[in-house]
């Protein structure tokens, strides 16, 4: 028996199934819940039913929109010669947030995994084909995770986007600023030594 | 409980949690483990990047006693597979390898020749080597460490010698080996081989002084053969089997 009434019981395991909510956290939040507002407490509930029916993919990048394309790729302010390849949108939020790139983007929805049964068919890298055969874009930057299941993914891609006339690029790796050399494992600093530049 | 050190090789990653991974490892001296690295994805980890698909590095590893997962500790990277950067070939057979080693092996059960193996096979791939010759002799050897080899020069049914004067011999893949001529009728899951291949496959399966020349057709017959005598060993089709291109092709 369960010691909250039906109602709370419900809430606390509802909230216990989101990622990283273990039981106690999920009794914090419903009582939380249940100590601010109702306003607040129903704007939360109302969040999450907009988010579940107006929430869909971009028809273009695959990234999270509300309209039929995303506000990225409707920003008439985004260069639209550069296209960066990422796995999921929550990769592509991390890299707005370095405010280091304005060009547009492509999501995968994830990567090529063969052992885990994926395989390209399952990810949008057909529709990534057809945008880079559509023309405009000069540069595709491949932004998958720096993992073997990642460099594979865009070695797959690159064979494919070989034959269209764009620039391919792959993000750098190696070390990290503000670190000193003689820590760098020694994995890292091969990495830093082949992906080096022109000074 | 015991804590445990040794070196392994990483052949999968499940996310678990928020922040946690189950992995399973081939290690060296305490065969397959299964265990939680919790946290291994956060940022600053004492895995360090080191949990990687082909990866191979030093582990620290808590066995527990009961049913559930061991815990993984600590790993230091001692090399990362990178093939996947130039060849997809190469990945595509190192995902084999992976896959075949989870396959071949149970928990708990140490196989250092098999290790020393793979370790070997995947530098191979990694590296500058004919990586699909490289497969075939791993699958080879590992059959033989395994216990798995095929009767090649007797019939594994009766035992007899088995030298026919024929360009192809049958073969019992459920079995494991040729049958002789009394045999044969008696036996379902057989085919014929090419005999030139037994002569090779024992000599890649060898010491390496003996390693032959492969012909096209010897590569294309080797591979088609043994995929089809590893998925009657295993009851399983290999997921990754059919990556693995069914011609030499260069890479």
């Amino acid at each position: 028996m369960s010691e909250f009434a039906g109602s709370v019981n419900d809430l606390v395991q509802q909230l216990g199934r989101l990622p990283g909510i273990g039981r106690k956290s999920a009794e914090r939040l419903a009582f939380h819940l249940l100590r601010v507002p109702k306003a607040e407490a129903l704007a939360l509930s109302e969040s999450i039913r907009r988010v579940r029916e107006n929430i869909h993919y971009c028809a273009d990048c695959f990234n999270l929109a509300e309209q039929t394309r995303c506000e990225l790729c409707l920003d008439p302010g985004r260069n639209r010669t550069l296209l960066c390849v990422v796995e999921q949108p929550r990769d592509l939020m991390s890299l707005e947030q370095s405010a280091a790139y304005r060009g547009l983007y492509h999501v995968l929805l994830g990567r090529i995994a063969p052992l885990d049964g994926i395989g390209p068919d399952q990810l949008t890298i057909d529709a990534l084909v057809d945008r880079v055969a559509g023309g405009g874009f000069q540069e595709v930057i491949m932004a998958t995770n720096p993992t073997v299941e990642g460099d594979g993914t865009a070695l797959y891609i690159s064979n494919l986007l070989a034959e269209f006339p764009v620039k391919i690029t792959r993000l750098a790796r190696g070390i990290t600023a503000g670190s000193v050399l003689e820590y760098a494992n020694k994995e890292v600093l091969a990495d830093a030594m082949t992906g080096r530049r022109q000074w | 409980m015991s804590t445990e050190q040794t070196e392994a090789i990483v052949l999968r990653m499940v996310e678990f949690s928020e922040t946690s991974l189950i992995v399973t490892l081939y290690t060296r001296d305490l065969g397959r483990v299964s265990a939680i690295a919790k946290g291994a994805r956060r940022p600053k980890s004492a895995f360090d990047g080191a949990l990687d698909l082909l990866a191979v590095c030093r582990i620290v590893v808590i066995c527990k006693t009961s049913d559930s997962l061991d815990l993984l500790t600590e790993a230091k990277l001692q090399r990362r597979f990178r093939a996947g950067q130039r060849s997809l070939v190469r990945l595509h057979c190192g995902y084999y390898l992976a896959e075949l080693l989870r396959l071949w092996t149970d928990a708990g059960v140490a196989s250092p020749p098999l290790y020393e193996l793979a370790l070997r096979t995947l530098a191979e791939i990694d590296g500058d080597q004919d990586a699909l010759r490289a497969i075939l002799r791993f699958e080879l050897r590992g059959l033989q460490i395994l216990g798995h080899f095929p009767a090649l020069d007797e019939c594994v049914s009766c035992g007899a010698a088995v030298d026919p004067p024929l360009v192809r011999v049958p073969f019992a893949y459920q079995l494991g080996g040729v049958l002789c001529a009394a045999c044969r009728p008696r036996h379902r899951e057989v085919g014929f081989v090419r005999k030139a291949l037994f002569g090779l496959a024992k000599q890649l399966a060898g010491p390496d002084e003996a390693d032959p020349e492969l012909a096209a057709g010897d590569y294309r017959d080797l591979r088609a053969t043994l995929s089809r005598y590893i998925q009657t060993q295993l009851g399983a089709v290999p997921r990754t089997q059919s990556l693995l291109p069914t011609a030499w092709v260069s890479h």
